[in-house]
């Protein structure tokens, strides 16, 4: 059993209409393709001083994308 | 090098995923509705064809069964990319012909790992099925 509250629970296993997912992970696709991209170009054009910038957009991305799929979908 | 036909509607994901793929020396070119994508398909000869399945004019079900029932076209293999993550949508791409699928947002190395996958497969059932005829 969860110590959280029944409404926090309810809201947790809240299943998402698939459409509204569908719009949340395009957008969120965007932004961690083009920091991923970026990464890379940062590490070809030797701006090491960026890249743990764009590793902490990627990393919030990634758990983003993580919270939905295990949560809403 | 290898060519790969991207029908995608989104401007953005179009532009990021064929800079990406570009840089890991494939050429892409690239398709805006599922019309467009079969035209392509023919004209250019791809190695592969990453189809976006919610596409205008032409929807990338339609667009892959008809890649799939032409003799020109059907030994194309055909990823499909879509943003939903559901099993139905799954068991939909591939009952429209689809040989595998992928959901959004692309991890990379795993797409890469099935573009490979496809055309070694495919490059192989070609080998097999012209040394039996």
């Amino acid at each position: 059993m969860s110590d959280l509250p029944t409404h926090i629970e309810e809201a947790i296993q809240l299943k998402l209409p698939p459409d509204l997912m569908h719009d949340m992970r395009t957008p969120l696709g965007h932004i961690l393709g083009y920091s991923e991209l970026l990464i890379e170009q940062m590490r070809d054009q030797g701006h090491e001083e960026f890249i743990p910038y764009l590793e902490k957009i990627c990393k919030a991305g990634h758990q983003l994308l993580e919270t939905m799929t295990d949560n809403f979908e | 090098m290898r060519r790969i036909l991207l029908v995608e509607d989104n401007e953005m994901n179009r532009d990021m995923l064929s800079r990406r793929l570009q840089r890991r020396g494939y050429e892409v070119i690239m398709a805006t509705d599922g019309q467009q994508g079969v035209t392509m398909a023919q004209s250019r000869s791809p190695d592969v064809v990453l189809m976006d399945m919610s596409l205008p004019v032409m929807d990338g079900w339609e667009a892959t069964r008809t890649l799939k029932s032409s003799p020109d076209t059907k030994d194309i293999p055909v990823i499909a990319l879509t943003a939903h993550a559901m099993s139905t949508d799954r068991e939909k791409a591939m009952e429209a012909g689809c040989d595998d699928y992928d959901t959004k947002p692309i991890e990379l190395t795993r797409l890469i790992g099935k573009i490979e996958s496809l055309i070694a497969r495919f490059s192989n059932d070609i080998v097999q099925t012209e040394a039996t005829t």
